[in-house]
């Protein structure tokens, strides 16, 4: 038993390493970068610059749908493009008609507006007037289809319960009034909107969406689905440079970087270790490890 | 005539209608029935939020399963479902916007939700720096491309080596969009199947029904 343990040596330790190491040292360079960040530069894509220009054909009184499809937990990752994006809305003077389509939505309306208090204070953007919380909606497809197809008969009041008659939503009738669709997403209710509103009624719908979900939105964007795609909260750093407007996108990055190239470094040193075990000594096949 | 309403071809015949309501506007748009048609989807909105109460109710008849059997981790269920009591309490005395709902969202809820994702990038990061190992000339390449991916979702490399876009976009835009797409065409090909199931009587468990059954 000893022998075979032995067997391999270094290597085996590289192949075989504990995962709590990948923990402790993702752990570790996350919390430093965040405490001390260096502010390194970035790369800024060209996905995120056509988001960008997207972002500016509009005017001044458009009407954009802002669905906020996201839970306070991936807010966290959204908040970037959430919030450089929203700075882009005020700063136009576009009116806004948010709604959430998940519950904890309820807790992000006070979060993001607190973030954007200088923006709105700024521009005198004011709820009721330039923007309307319509709040939870049901993310199904039968509520987005009916929402898109009949406005009013779906909604008639805020998320507090005021009526939103007398507001600018009085000029919707349907998801076709609307100039654009701004949603931030990690997964709920977005093929529903592409399905309603962008193929029924060819509103131009841009999207910010959580990691893991960006190659299927791709594929969206490639067939001209979505009009612009900012990916997760790399993008939001981006769009931030772009307005140049640091906020927790940026100073998140260090972290990103270094995060994603300790992984690297695991990869690295887990391969290592894969061709030397294996090429050494052939343990993987006496021992079953593999 | 509650049992005409509950045969097999009644309620056949009620899916069969609501869905030529729904789809023939599609491609034959008239005033009447484009109504009709709303009218239809509003109504299933409106029914589609009180399947809330069924969840919670068939979410307090499991766990009270679970702590009557004392199977494993009914302790876990007793918190569930004091905490969903809770919430629910809370939210219908005091109304949403009240200090003891916020303060049990943005102080319970929302941390440990963000919690729970964070915890998530570990297992992922865990995982993937475990699994990328090229153990054959096919997961070679696996590595070599999401090598390629990494390095370019790392920011401060497009920065120094702007290459690394051309390199990574080819790679996300042909081979990644490839399965995308193979996979969004998959889903949407089953659920037409599905949906010609459903409508011509072969799949008629969603209704309750098994096999044979009238």
């Amino acid at each position: 038993m000893n022998r075979m343990s032995d067997e391999g040596g270094i290597y085996k330790k590289m192949a075989t390493y504990d995962k709590r190491w990948v923990y402790l040292a993702l752990f570790a360079i996350v919390l430093y970068s965040l405490i001390r960040p260096i502010g390194m530069p970035i790369g800024i894509s060209a996905q995120t610059k056509a988001y960008k220009t997207e972002l500016d054909t509009l005017q001044e009184g458009d009407l954009v749908f802002s669905t906020w499809n996201m839970e306070f937990s991936g807010y966290m990752e959204l908040k970037p493009g959430v919030l450089a994006t929203h700075k882009i809305f005020i700063e136009k003077g576009v009116k806004l008609c948010i709604a959430f389509g998940h519950f904890e939505g309820v807790a992000l309306p006070p979060e993001i507006f607190k973030q954007l208090k200088k923006w709105t204070d700024d521009y005198d953007y004011t709820e009721g007037e330039d923007y309307v919380i319509i709040g939870y909606v049901f993310p199904n497809e039968a509520a987005v289809a009916a929402l898109a197809q009949d406005f009013h008969a779906n909604v008639r009041v805020d998320w507090k319960g005021q009526s939103i008659e007398g507001t600018f939503l009085d000029e919707i009738q349907n998801a076709g009034d609307f100039d654009m669709i701004s949603d931030y997403t990690t997964g709920l209710a977005t093929t529903n909107l592409i399905n309603h509103v962008v193929l029924q009624y060819g509103v131009p719908m841009v999207v910010n969406s959580i990691g893991v979900s960006v190659p299927g939105h791709l594929a969206n964007l490639d067939a001209g689905l979505i009009t612009a795609l900012l990916a997760s909260t790399r993008g939001g750093a981006e769009l931030e440079f772009l307005i140049n407007s640091p906020g927790p996108g940026l100073k998140s990055m260090d972290a990103f970087t270094f995060g994603h190239y300790s992984l690297i470094i695991f990869i690295i040193i887990g391969n290592i270790g894969h061709y030397g075990w294996t090429r050494r000594s052939g343990a993987r096949e006496r021992t079953g490890i593999r | 005539m509650s049992s005409f309403f509950k045969s097999r071809s009644a309620q056949i015949t009620v899916l069969i209608v609501s869905f030529l309501l729904v789809f023939v506007p599609y491609f034959i748009p008239w005033g009447p029935l484009d109504w009709l048609s709303g009218k239809l989807m509003t109504i299933a909105a409106v029914t589609n939020a009180f399947t809330i109460v069924i969840a919670v109710y068939s979410q307090f008849r499991r766990s009270g399963r679970f702590i009557n059997e004392r199977r494993k981790g009914w302790v876990y269920h007793i918190y569930l479902l004091a905490l969903m009591a809770i919430m629910t309490l809370s939210g219908f005395i005091f109304g949403q916007h009240a200090g003891a709902y916020e303060w049990l969202l943005l102080a319970v809820v929302t941390p440990l939700s963000s919690v729970i994702y964070g915890i998530l990038a570990f297992y992922m990061s865990s995982a993937g720096a475990r699994a990328f190992r090229a153990r054959s000339p096919q997961s070679a390449l696996l590595l070599i491309a999401g090598f390629v991916v990494l390095m370019y979702q790392a920011p401060l490399t497009g920065a120094f080596f702007p290459g690394i876009e051309g390199a990574a976009t080819y790679l996300t835009d042909t081979f990644g969009m490839s399965v995308s797409r193979m996979f969004s065409i998959s889903v949407s090909i089953g659920a037409i199947v599905l949906g010609v199931r459903m409508l011509t009587g072969k799949e008629v468990a969603f209704l309750g029904f098994g096999e044979g059954d009238e």
